[in-house]
C-alpha cells in the first residue's frame, strides 16, 4: 500500500552542518497491518510519519502510495489522498478548540470534493456514540479529559473511512489504563474494520499491539 | 457550496468572540466609506439642485450676456468686469430673428424695503412680462404684472415667497402693500410659489421683487439691461437662433463683448467645476480605505500567525491550499464588508440630518460602488496573508506550537 524506497529527510543547519532526520530508510507498510514504529525521542519516527502520511516530502528517495510516486502528483491530489485515505491521529490530540466535537469530527468531509455515500452527521453522531461521547458532541474539546479528546480525534480520522490510520504516540499524554482503552479501540479498528494502522511510540508495552515493530535510531531503520 | 457556508460561518463565528477586535478593523473602512458616500451624496445633492434650478428655465430659453462669460469647460472671470450692457435696440434686433417669441430684457436694483415686520436691503429684477414663463415661476396669490402693465409703465411688483414670509409675515399680508424705490412706490401686486433652495449654486429667485423694465427707466435712463433673455419656438430652433444672435450681434458688437449661452451650458460648465472639486473631495476621503484596507491586512497577518497550527490540522485532514487561501480570504472581505455597511448606514445617517440644510441623497450606484470597493478592498489587502496562509508547509504548521 505504502512503499519508502531510500528516503531520506534532510535538514540544512548551517552551510557546513547537515542534519539527516532520516537516512535512506526502506519501509513498506502493507494493507490491513498493525505496524508501529518505535525509537528513542529525536530518531525521527514524527518524520517518518508525516512523510508516510503524505504531510511531509523527502529530501531525496520515492514514496509510493498505492503504486504512485507521490513526487509526481500535484498538491491538490496529495490533500485529497490526506482527506479521503489517511487519519491521523496525534499525541497532542490537535482538535480545533473553537468548533464542538462533533463540528471536528465533521470537519473532514468539508474538504471532500466528491460525491459522500454517507449523510456527514449521521456518520459522526453514530462514531461518537459508538466512542460513548454521546452527551460530549456540542461541548467543546478543550472541556474535554485527554481520554475523550483523543477519542474525538479518532472518530475525526475514522469520518472519511479512511485505509490507514496514522498514530503518533497516541497515548503519550493520557494515563496508563486509557492509554490501553485507546489502544483497544485502534486494535478493534484494525481486526475488525481492516483498517491499517501505523503507530508511533516509544513505550514498549504499548508497541506491543501491534503485529510488526520496525526499529529506529538516529534516522536509521535498524 | 457548503464550503463556502461554512467559511463564512465559521468566520462569523471567530468575529463574534472579537468583537472589539472586529470592530477597530473595519473601522478604517467604516470611516472611509463613511466620508466617500457623504461627499458623493452632496455632491449628487448639489448637482440636482443647480439643475433643478436651470430645468425651470426650459430648455428654449436663450440667455445674452456681456462680455465672454464661457472659455472652454468653465467660467471666466471677465464676464463680471465687462461694463458694457444691451440697448433696446438689441431687443428690437432679436425681436426680428426667426423664431425668436419673445424678448426680457433684465436689469438689477438694490433697494431697501420697509415691510411690515422687517426693513431690509433686496434686490428688484425689472423685465418684461415673459420674464414668469422664462424662469418657470408660478402664483400663489394675487398675479404676475402683464404686457398692459408694460406698456402703461404701471408701478407694480410681484415678489419672491421669502420677501412676502420675511418683510410681511405672509403672502396674503403682502398683497397690496406699497414698497418705496428712491420715492417711488411700487403696489405689491402677487407673490411667487417658493421654488425652494437659494444659498448655493444659484441665485435665490424667492429673494428678490420683480416689476416691469419699462417702469424701471425711472432708475435707468440710459436704458440700458445686464442681460436680455430669448424664448424660441420650441427647442429645436435654440441653436439655429443662437447662431443668427451672434451674427446680428457681431455687426454691433466685438466677439468679446457678448455671450449667446443656453441654460444647458451654464449647468454644464457648473456642474463639472463642481464634479472636479467633488472628485477631488472623494479622492481624499479615499485614503482612508486605503489606510483602511492596510490595517485589515495587519489584523489578517496577526491571524494568521495565531492560527498556524490550525491551519496544520486542516491541511493534515485534507484541505487544500486554495480551501485555506479563501478561508482567509473570507474572512478579509467579510472584516472589509461589515466596515463598508457600517460606513453607509451612517451615511445614511449623516445624509438624513445634511438633508435638512442641503438636497443631499444617496443613490443606489454609490451604496452598490461603496459595497463594491470595500470588498474589493477585503480581496487585495487580504490576498496576501491569506496566501501566506496557504502557502505554508503542513508538516511545518502542525509542528508549530
Ligand atoms: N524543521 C526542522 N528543522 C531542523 N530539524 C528538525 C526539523 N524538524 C525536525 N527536526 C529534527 O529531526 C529530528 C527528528 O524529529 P522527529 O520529530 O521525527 O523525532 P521523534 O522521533 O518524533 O521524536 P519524539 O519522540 O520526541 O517525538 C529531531 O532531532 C528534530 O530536532
Ligand atoms: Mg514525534
Amino acid at each position: 500500500m505504502i512503499k519508502l524506497v531510500n528516503v531520506s529527510k534532510e535538514y540544512i543547519i548551517d552551510s557546513e552542518y547537515t542534519f539527516y532526520a532520516l537516512k535512506k530508510a526502506n519501509v513498506e507498510i502493507k494493507e490491513k497491518e498493525f505496524v508501529s514504529i518505535m525509537g528513542p525521542s529525536g530518531s525521527g519516527k514524527s518524520t517518518l510519519m508525516h512523510i508516510i502520511g503524505l504531510l511531509d516530502k523527502p529530501t531525496t528517495g520515492k514514496v509510493f502510495i498505492l503504486e504512485r510516486e507521490i513526487s509526481k502528483i500535484t498538491d491538490d491530489q496529495l490533500s485529497t489522498l490526506r482527506n479521503e485515505f489517511v487519519g491521523f491521529v496525534f499525541q497532542q490530540f490537535n482538535l480545533i478548540n473553537k468548533l464542538t466535537v462533533l463540528e471536528n469530527v465533521m470537519l473532514p468531509t468539508i474538504y471532500c470534493r466528491k460525491e459522500l455515500d454517507f449523510d456527514p452527521t449521521d456518520r459522526a453522531v453514530e462514531i461518537l456514540e459508538n466512542f460513548g461521547l454521546k452527551g460530549k458532541m456540542n461541548s467543546y474539546p478543550n472541556k474535554l479529559s485527554g481520554g475523550q479528546q483523543q477519542r474525538v480525534a479518532i472518530a475525526r480520522a475514522l469520518m472519511m473511512k479512511p485505509k490507514l490510520i496514522l498514530a503518533d504516540e497516541p497515548t503519550g499524554n493520557l494515563d496508563s489504563k486509557t492509554g490501553h482503552e485507546i489502544m483497544m479501540l485502534l486494535e478493534k479498528l484494525n481486526k475488525e474494520e481492516k483498517i491499517t494502522i501505523v503507530l508511533v511510540t516509544h513505550e514498549t508495552d504499548i508497541a506491543a499491539y501491534a503485529k510488526r515493530v520496525i526499529k529506529i535510531r538516529d534516522g536509521e531503520i535498524v | 457550496m457548503k464550503n463556502i457556508i461554512f467559511i463564512f460561518k465559521s468566520a462569523i463565528d471567530d468575529f463574534s468572540r472579537n468583537k472589539l477586535r472586529t470592530f477597530l478593523t473595519s473601522l478604517g473602512i467604516l470611516i472611509g466609506v463613511f466620508a466617500v458616500v457623504v461627499l458623493i451624496a452632496l455632491g449628487l445633492g448639489l448637482k440636482k439642485y443647480i439643475s433643478d434650478q436651470f430645468e425651470a428655465m426650459g430648455k428654449n430659453t436663450i440667455f445674452l450676456v456681456p462680455g465672454r462669460i464661457l472659455s472652454g469647460g468653465g467660467f471666466s472671470g471677465s464676464a463680471s468686469s465687462f461694463t458694457g450692457s444691451f440697448d433696446n435696440r438689441d431687443i428690437e434686433i432679436l425681436k426680428r430673428i426667426d423664431n425668436v417669441v419673445s424678448v426680457g430684457p433684465l436689469t438689477l436694483k438694490s433697494i431697501k424695503v420697509n415691510g411690515l415686520i422687517k426693513e431690509d436691503f433686496a434686490d428688484i429684477m425689472f423685465s418684461s412680462e415673459v420674464l414668469p414663463d422664462i424662469m418657470g415661476f408660478e402664483i400663489e396669490t394675487g398675479r404676475f404684472f402683464d404686457k398692459t402693465d408694460v406698456t402703461k409703465r404701471a408701478k407694480v411688483v410681484f415678489i419672491g415667497n421669502k420677501i412676502a414670509t420675511d418683510y410681511y409675515g405672509s403672502a396674503e399680508n403682502a398683497i397690496g402693500q406699497k414698497v418705496t424705490v428712491n420715492n417711488v412706490k411700487f403696489m405689491i401686486i402677487g407673490v411667487t410659489k417658493s421654488k425652494g433652495g437659494g444659498g448655493m449654486g444659484g441665485p435665490d429667485y424667492d429673494s428678490y421683487l420683480y416689476g416691469p423694465y419699462t417702469t424701471g427707466y425711472i432708475f435707468n435712463p440710459d436704458k440700458k439691461f445686464f442681460r436680455l433673455m430669448v424664448k424660441t419656438t420650441n427647442e429645436n430652433y435654440v441653436a439655429q437662433v443662437k447662431e443668427d444672435i451672434k451674427k446680428e450681434f457681431l455687426k454691433r458688437y466685438e466677439e468679446e463683448e457678448f455671450s449667446v449661452v443656453e441654460p444647458t451650458e451654464l449647468l454644464s460648465a457648473i456642474t463639472s467645476i463642481f464634479s472636479v472639486l467633488n472628485l477631488i473631495l472623494v479622492a481624499i476621503a479615499a485614503i482612508s480605505l486605503l489606510v483602511g484596507g492596510i490595517g485589515i491586512m495587519n489584523i489578517m497577518y496577526v491571524t494568521v500567525s495565531d492560527r498556524i497550527k490550525e491551519i496544520g490540522i486542516r491541511r493534515a485532514i485534507g484541505a487544500r491550499k486554495s480551501d485555506i487561501l479563501s478561508q482567509f480570504l473570507a474572512e478579509a472581505v467579510l472584516l472589509s464588508s461589515i466596515g463598508g455597511i457600517l460606513g453607509i448606514a451612517l451615511a445614511y445617517f449623516g445624509v438624513f440630518f445634511a438633508q435638512k440644510f442641503f438636497p443631499a441623497y444617496i443613490d443606489l450606484l454609490t451604496v452598490a460602488i461603496a459595497l463594491g470597493v470595500s470588498s474589493a478592498i477585503g480581496i487585495t489587502f487580504g490576498v496576501f496573508p491569506a496566501r501566506k496562509a496557504a502557502n505554508l508547509e503542513p508538516v511545518e504548521a502542525i509542528r508549530y506550537e
